[in-house]
């Protein structure tokens, strides 16, 4: 039994950005629809967040918090753009920082609680923000969907006409018409295992994107978190050490007993560990030991308190996980691991994504009415991401929403062809009539774990060159025979496994792609047989474009406004160094 | 390093072709300290690929609250609840099955969301 639905505009994604692009399309007069692959406000990324929302001090202090005056919204986008080494879209950056405290004041008048804040960051959790977020959408009459899964994009004269859709729970279809839509479908974290994100959080977006003409770019920039935890399997992926040595250092060692960061540059280390910039240094220098055959079964090093006293750790844990309960993840035995000063194995897991769709500052894709905001974007950061991703995802999906209803109200109203339909849905259930030839699940965990290997913060060309084979390979001999052992359609696991691991090979194509052409090291992306920033050559955004389902990467110029790059080439960990103490005179954490 | 195995007992029902539910009993390998949910992933991933439960989407991480299920005839997130010998998997209502550990819409009580307490 398919179902035939009609909307004004349709929201593809259940985390903060479609929420709040929702919300917004609501507010500008449209029908909305919003799908949510998983259960609504629990699933994409947001509910995972810690969670800070970033903005200037000036404006934390007219909304009455403690805020440092001398800080502006100029300081803002200068740490924005030296964090992310002068790779980002500056319009994108100045819309991050001018319209971060309009989206504070808007959650706050919404019932936001504000749990801490620092002179340019509120504190509060994902999940608190997730169900203001959801009320607030009831309340507008945002309708949603959850347990739905956006297979492929509709277009009609070029024009986006509408989606079709699978619910994961009947098996059924849903062939949605909608004038416009917006792509809010975050990161491709499934691409590797572990990873820190949701088990949703598979690129569908992107990839559909892709495949109706848009453009996606900046693939090769995959932010690692570091420190997180990789045994025991329960706690696999968490990111209780990440936030437990950011804020109390710690001991990182490796399987010789050494001390990783005693190599590096003083000055490196400090910012390095204290700040956010851990993500990329503590990931890159813990790759490199585990690629020297210092690491250890998980493929991570050890962290334990090291020098910090007990009396500490119990404090900043009696804040961070209450009772040593981080939600309904039990820590007591870490805390006592802790106490002992014994050792978990800690290590990188992929965070977030700098690249993804091609937008301009109102949201637009190359295919007229498709929208995209949120991580699932190219967005502000360029190759490296400090400030919050929180803040990004809200002032990205609100003017997103905006500007799809102005589309939808407007312009839009293209029909999708029934065929169209038709040939999409055939394809969704070859899988089905397989009968387990190739398996999806065993397919994918070889997948993650090359992922990791070959296109983890350390990279190089005969490694990129092998994983661009292997994904070739898979492309050309197991992805046309998957198959599903139970024909079933409903809540048929493998089926939807089945329907995701393409999208999650062409992303790794793609990005692997980006990362072999960009012969440079620069934030996120390290590539050991080029080891040095070459602001000569490679100020340019790396960009992809579908060619059959054979990505081909070209570049274009970054989007410049006031901050001119700089020229000259200079080795990673100098450029990383000269980059952190490009940081503004301010305070707070970011 | 030589693992024991553990038998993992789950509850199996696919309403549109079996007559009664009945229960499957699988050898897992078993690592200290490792979940109801490792042990169905071990499952799907290596022995029988035709199991339900709900992964499409989910944190693994006892945030999002949707793995509610019982083991042993507790009721508790699959994904925080560590295994440690044989174990009976089974979902909470029995008679509101969609699919094994998948339970049908309807009252909330499937998936309590977690409140956030903060």
């Amino acid at each position: 039994m398919t179902e035939h639905v009609r909307t004004e505009v349709l929201v593809i994604g259940g985390g903060g950005a479609g929420f709040r692009a929702a919300i917004a399309a609501r507010h500008s007069g449209a029908r909305v629809l919003l799908l949510s692959k998983g259960p609504l406000g629990r699933c994409g990324a947001t509910p995972m967040a810690g969670a800070d929302f970033t903005l200037d001090g000036r404006s934390m202090h007219e909304l009455g918090r403690d805020g440092d005056l001398n800080d502006s919204r100029e300081k803002v986008f200068n740490d924005i753009v030296t964090q992310g080494y002068y790779l980002n879209n500056q319009k994108l950056a100045e819309h991050y920082v001018h319209t971060a405290p309009l989206l504070l004041r808007d959650l706050l008048d919404w019932g936001l609680k504000i749990m801490l804040s620092d002179q340019r960051a509120v504190i509060t959790s994902g999940l608190h923000i997730m169900d203001v977020l959801l009320r607030k959408a009831r309340s507008v009459g945002v309708e949603m969907r959850e347990d739905i899964m956006a297979l492929d994009l509709i277009t009609n004269g070029g024009a986006i006409a509408g989606v079709l859709a699978l619910d994961v729970r009947s098996g059924e279809f849903i062939r949605i018409a909608a004038s416009a839509v917006v792509i809010t479908t975050g990161g491709w974290h499934k691409a590797y295992w572990p990873n820190t994100g949701m088990r949703d959080l598979s690129g569908d977006g992107i990839a559909m994107a892709h495949r109706a003409g848009a453009l996606i770019g900046n693939m090769e920039f995959v932010t690692f978190a570091c420190n997180i935890m990789l045994d025991p399997p329960m706690w696999r992926g968490s990111l209780a050490p990440y936030v437990l040595s950011l804020v109390c250092g710690g001991s990182l060692t490796n399987n010789c007993g050494e001390e990783i960061l005693a190599p590096y540059d003083p000055v490196v280390v400090k910012t390095g560990t204290t700040t956010e910039w851990n993500k990329s240094f503590v990931s890159h220098a813990t790759a490199r030991e585990v690629r020297l055959g210092k690491g250890f079964r998980n493929g991570g090093v050890h962290y334990s308190r090291g020098d910090v006293s007990w009396e500490v750790i119990k404090l900043v844990a009696s804040i961070t996980f209450p009772g040593w309960k981080y939600k309904a993840m039990d820590l007591t035995e870490w805390g006592r691991m802790l106490e002992a000063n014994e050792p978990v194995e800690v290590g990188p897991a992929v965070e977030y994504f700098d690249g993804g769709i091609v937008v301009n500052e109102r949201f637009e894709t190359a295919i007229p009415g498709l929208f995209a905001a949120g991580e699932c974007c190219l967005g502000p950061f360029g190759a490296n991401r400090i400030f919050s991703a929180i803040t990004e995802i809200l002032v990205q999906g609100r003017d997103a929403g905006e500007h799809a209803a102005h589309y939808a109200l407007t312009e839009g109203g293209a029909q999708p062809p029934i065929a169209g339909f038709e040939a999409l849905e055939k394809k969704a259930l070859l899988p089905l009539a397989r009968n387990n030839e190739v398996r999806p699940a065993f397919l994918r965990r070889e997948l993650q774990l090359r992922a990791q290997r070959h296109l983890g913060p350390i990279r190089n060309k005969n490694e990129l060159e092998e994983f661009i084979i292997y994904l070739r390979g898979m492309k050309q001999n197991h992805l046309p025979h998957l198959g599903t052992a139970s024909s079933g359609r409903v809540y048929n696991k493998e089926w939807i496994d089945c329907l995701e691991l393409g999208d999650l090979v062409h992303l790794l194509e793609a990005s692997a792609r980006c990362a072999l052409a960009r012969t440079e090291s620069r934030g996120v992306h390290f590539r050991e047989d080029f080891p040095v920033c070459d602001n000569d050559r490679w100020l340019v955004e790396s960009i992809v474009e579908y060619a059959e389902g054979d990505p081909k990467v070209c570049t274009r110029p970054v989007t410049a406004t006031t901050m001119s790059p700089p020229g000259g080439k200079m080795p990673y960990l100098d450029m990383m160094k000269k980059m952190m103490q490009s940081h503004s005179d301010t305070g707070g954490m970011h | 390093m030589s693992k024991h195995s553990v038998q993992v007992k789950v509850f199996r029902y696919d309403p549109a072709r079996d007559a009664d539910p009945y229960y499957l009993e699988y050898a897992i390998p078993f690592e200290p300290r490792m979940s109801a949910m490792n042990a169905l992933d071990f499952i799907y991933h290596n022995i029988d690929s035709t199991l339900s439960y709900y992964d499409h989407a989910g944190c693994s991480l006892g945030i999002c609250g949707r793995c509610v299920g019982r083991v042993n005839g507790k009721t508790v997130l699959l994904c925080q609840t560590a295994i440690t010998g044989d174990t009976v998997i089974e979902p909470v209502s029995t008679g509101r099955t969609l699919k094994d550990l998948v339970m049908r819409k309807g009252r909330r009580d499937d998936a309590e969301p977690t409140k956030d307490t903060d």
